[in-house]
């Protein structure tokens, strides 16, 4: 090759590398800024698939507390659905005894009070307890997929059967999965 | 320095920042992924711990409830209540104060209950002293109304796992 090529070579070069740099850096803020939202965005749906599971399993020891409650202040008491279904409102009605109850299971797990409060302010107790009333027969959420009957006959306890809450294994109802692999949207 | 040299070095150099521009978005790409494997394994870990936690917790706490609503239902004396405590926690037994007529039964330092018994019998023969006429059962531990126990292991660090929404 003679001179003028290797000149016209040097110059189409340098022009390129000029390209390349301002490439270079676009590019460098665009990645930039496509990672951090990438990985706000999956980091945040993550935080809150586990949030949201925490919140659950606690609403879930909520109802667990207030149905062990119920069977034994039914056990205890005068058996009539009257006091059944007072015991009912007056259990569920009762917020702080709820959290109180929750709040030292959680205590005896070795969950420091902080994160009892961060899951309770984000996602609170229960709201379900009394699940059917029909006919005599009473249905009372005792958990995630946990439900005991009480069949009362005439106004007096006929059965009670919360075998389901003795059997109860919380531990197969809350399992939280493993993050996915992260993509570079 | 003949125009050759410097044509051939800015080639080079072309191909070096060709390869850089090429290579960026795959350290870009490493980087956030860690970023990214490090927090959620933490959050993964440490919200995987409180289930766990919880879980054992739970596991024992319905056992005592379950015997609390068993004895209400069919014991009579502190024999029947001890029978009853083999048949939940057959590793774990109950205790008489036949001064105060109760028997104390702890499963754990949170979760335990104490029956209450109207009168202390002696067998003749025996000597032998137990508590009869079961009157009511405390469970108050088990409603959250006594001082929380210590528990044996706390989660650490996870109020920095438990990420706001």
């Amino acid at each position: 090759m003679n001179k003028k090529k290797f000149k016209i070579l040097a110059i189409v070069d340098a022009v390129i590398i000029v390209a390349l740099f301002i490439v270079m850096f676009t590019l460098k803020g665009q990645y930039n800024e496509q990672a951090q939202t990438s990985v706000k965005e999956q980091v945040g749906a993550y935080q809150e698939t586990a949030n949201g599971l925490l919140q659950e399993q606690w609403k879930s020891v909520d109802q667990y507390g207030m149905a062990w409650k119920l069977i034994f202040t039914t056990l205890t008491g005068n058996k009539t659905e009257a006091s059944f279904n007072a015991a009912v409102k007056a259990i569920e009605g009762d917020k702080e005894a709820r959290f109180k109850q929750l709040s030292y299971t959680f205590t005896a797990a070795g969950i420091p009070p902080k994160v009892q409060n961060d899951i309770n302010e984000k996602g609170g107790l229960a709201d379900k307890f009394l699940l059917k009333d029909e006919k005599g027969v009473k249905e009372v959420a005792c958990g995630k997929n946990c439900v005991i009957t009480f069949t009362f006959a005439k106004g007096k306890l006929k059965s009670s059967d919360y075998k389901a809450l003795v059997e109860y294994n919380m531990a197969e109802n809350f399992k939280l999965e493993a993050p996915a692999t992260f993509h570079f949207e | 320095m003949n125009i050759k040299t410097i044509a051939i070095a800015l080639t080079v150099l072309v191909v070096a920042v060709l390869a850089t521009v090429l290579m960026q978005k795959g350290n870009y790409v490493s980087q956030a992924t860690e970023h990214y494997e490090k927090t959620t394994t933490n959050t993964f870990k440490g919200s995987s711990k409180i289930i766990e936690y919880v879980s054992n917790s739970i596991d024992q706490n319905k056992l005592v409830w379950a015997l609390a609503c068993d004895a209400v239902q069919s014991v009579k004396t502190s024999q029947d209540m001890a029978k009853l405590e083999a048949k939940y926690f057959p590793t774990t037994k109950g205790s008489n104060s036949l001064s105060k007529k109760t028997r104390r039964f702890e499963a754990t330092s949170a979760y335990f209950i104490v029956s209450s018994f109207d009168k202390v019998d002696e067998d003749k023969k025996t000597q032998l002293k137990t508590l009869s006429g079961l009157n009511s059962i405390d469970v108050s531990a088990l409603l959250g109304q006594v001082a929380a126990a210590a528990p044996a292991e706390e989660v650490e660090g996870e109020g920095e796992e438990y990420v706001e929404e």
